[in-house]
């Protein structure tokens, strides 16, 4: 807490001191009778101003919200001594916005208990401290005033907005456990696949009747087992293009949470990796426990500067497990994601591509060069998605705005119309 | 004759006074304010010399309104930023200047009547009243000295 005198104790006692020297001299009372008033006044103020002793409890009707959703905050504000001018302002971290008018100045008396609620609206996701507010008080004369801090932090996590994904994207194949997707071998299932004959061990329910009345011999069925999958999301955090309030990191966000909460439903096993300059991952396993790890580690997906190379080496090999579903989220602005993501089909994972479209971030540019600069940064741009899909990679362009679901289209259409080589 | 040129004297200390204030005020500069009201009441003790030695019986009225004026400069010029306040806090604070204001006057007249009572004094109750006023300029001195900008390490 810091206490600052205010001009007047400086004027008054001036004042005061002017005035009798001047009754003094002149022997006129009068000018000690107009003195006299200042002296008394700065004797009394200061005689019995007192720190403000405040206390805050804060309470948040909830530890985690969507974006675009409220929380409610409840203030209780306790004064100790009596505070004739406070002004408090509720400390608000860019991301969340309240309608409530702030700072507010109230009056409190010695022992009053104010509540004050406090609706709050959660526009951005990420992790939050509130409930830490700043004061200033004024003494009942004018003469001190008082500034610190006063709460205790409540930490408030706003997960990502996630969109409504009607169909998923399916990898080339599946893992070995059970789950909702139907594998391409056959097996025990519910998914009809072929005929063949019964040979020992095969159960008697699985006898097509209406076959083996055709040929004579018995006939069963075969089926395509459900098994999961192995998804692997891969995040770019190296670079990001932004304008305003948002970037392409946030729609890289938005569209890790989504696929997160949409694989996982389905049974599949789903792991993270946030390739930047601050390398994170989640190994891939499945259950609401994930979704709330991956969510949570998203919530820390920050764009960190570094020149370090990297590559896939520094990736634990459990974390991208074999055969798993690959789905890079990235502005390919950096050539070490560039890098990576050639590497990693390569080495035969199944890869798509979405890329996080910068083109609505970044201006034309006004000079004649800056706009060539845009046309050639373009056309590079264009020879990257090419040589993407030479190697059989689907890649797409995502902008604001568009659905996420034309874009898993896209890359389904992509995969029904190419021939994947094996490389 | 003296006494005109002290009465063109008063004035040009009230034009300076007033001017002095509204540069203050525009300003927003409590040390301009300052000299500004200092200047009003060397208007004031000019006057006296210009009216010879009767004593002035509405000084108490006088001393209200200069605590008055001094009171509204400085909440005229206090930090402010847009703020929700309280609506009883303005009505708070004009009861409290009015008593301040009553305070005052209350003060100068009990320094009128003291004075009047004391009759002339002599050199003992001049030398008392010196005493005095740098006894109480000290408490100031030393209790605004106390009150200097301090940082609390304390919450």
């Amino acid at each position: 807490m810091t206490r600052v005198a205010t001009s007047k104790l400086r004027v008054y006692p001036a004042l005061a001191g002017l005035g009798l020297v001047g009754a003094l001299a002149l022997g006129r009372p009068e000018l000690a009778a107009l003195a006299a008033p200042f002296a008394v006044l700065v004797g009394v103020g200061l005689a019995f101003s007192r720190r403000p002793e405040l206390k805050l409890h804060v309470e948040l009707d909830r530890e985690r919200q969507l974006e675009g959703r409220p929380v409610s905050l409840e203030l209780e504000l306790v004064a100790g001594t009596p505070v004739s001018r406070l002004e408090l302002l509720l400390k608000f971290p860019e991301g969340l916005v309240t309608g409530e008018p702030f700072p507010r100045v109230l009056h409190l008396y010695s022992g009053e208990r104010r509540e004050l609620h406090v609706p709050i609206r959660c526009v951005h996701w990420g992790t939050y401290e509130v409930g830490e507010a700043l004061w200033r008080a004024r003494d009942g004369f004018g003469l001190l005033v008082f500034e610190g801090s006063v709460g205790e932090s409540r930490w408030l996590k706003v997960y990502p907005s996630g969109e409504a994904l009607t169909r998923l994207l399916q990898p080339l194949e599946t893992q070995v456990f059970s789950g909702n997707q139907v594998a391409r071998h056959r097996g025990e299932g519910i998914e009809f696949a072929d005929l063949r004959p019964f040979t020992t061990g095969d159960r008697v329910r699985r006898v097509n009747w209406r076959a083996t009345a055709r040929r004579g011999v018995p006939w069963v069925n075969e089926a395509h087992p459900e098994r999961n999958n192995d998804v692997v999301l891969f995040l770019d955090t190296f670079a990001e293009a932004r304008r305003g309030d948002t970037g392409t990191l946030d729609l890289g966000v938005r569209a890790a949470a989504s696929f997160a909460t949409h694989f996982l439903k389905e049974k599949d096993r789903v792991g993270l990796v946030s390739f930047g300059g601050v390398l994170n991952w989640l190994t891939a396993t499945s259950g609401t426990t994930q979704l709330y790890r991956i969510v949570d580690s998203l919530l820390d997906a920050e764009i960190m500067l570094s020149y370090a190379w990297k590559d896939l080496d520094v990736i634990p090999t459990r974390t991208l497990p074999p055969r798993a579903l690959v789905i890079a989220l990235s502005p390919l602005l950096d050539e070490r994601t560039v890098g990576a993501l050639l590497d990693l089909r390569a080495r035969g994972f199944d890869l798509a591509v979405i890329e996080l479209s910068p083109l609505p971030f970044v201006g034309e540019g006004t000079s004649e060069t800056e706009r060539l600069a845009y046309r050639l940064w373009l056309l590079r741009r264009d020879a990257l998605r090419t040589r993407y899909a030479s190697l059989g990679v689907p890649i797409v362009e995502w902008r604001e705005g568009v659905p996420l679901d034309a874009m898993v289209e896209e890359v389904r259409a992509f995969r029904r119309h190419a021939r994947v080589v094996r490389v | 004759m003296q006494d005109i040129h002290l009465r063109w004297l008063a004035l040009a200390v009230g034009a300076l006074a007033m001017s002095l204030l509204a540069v203050g005020l525009a300003a927003r500069s409590g040390p301009v304010l300052g000299w500004g009201l200092a200047a009003l009441g060397g208007e004031y003790g000019v006057l006296f010399a210009a009216e010879g030695r009767a004593l002035d019986e509405l000084t108490p009225v006088y001393a209200g309104a200069f605590v008055l004026v001094a009171e509204l400069a400085f909440w005229s010029i206090e930090r402010r930023v847009p703020a929700w306040s309280e609506p009883t806090l303005v009505e708070r604070r004009l009861a409290r200047l009015a008593a301040t204001c009553i305070g005052a006057a209350g003060v100068a007249a009990l320094v009128i009547v003291v004075s009047a009572a004391s009759g002339g004094g002599g050199i003992a109750l001049e030398a008392i009243g010196v005493v005095a006023a740098i006894g109480a300029l000290a408490l100031v001195a030393v209790l605004v000295q106390r009150s200097a900008a301090e940082v609390d390490s304390s919450p």
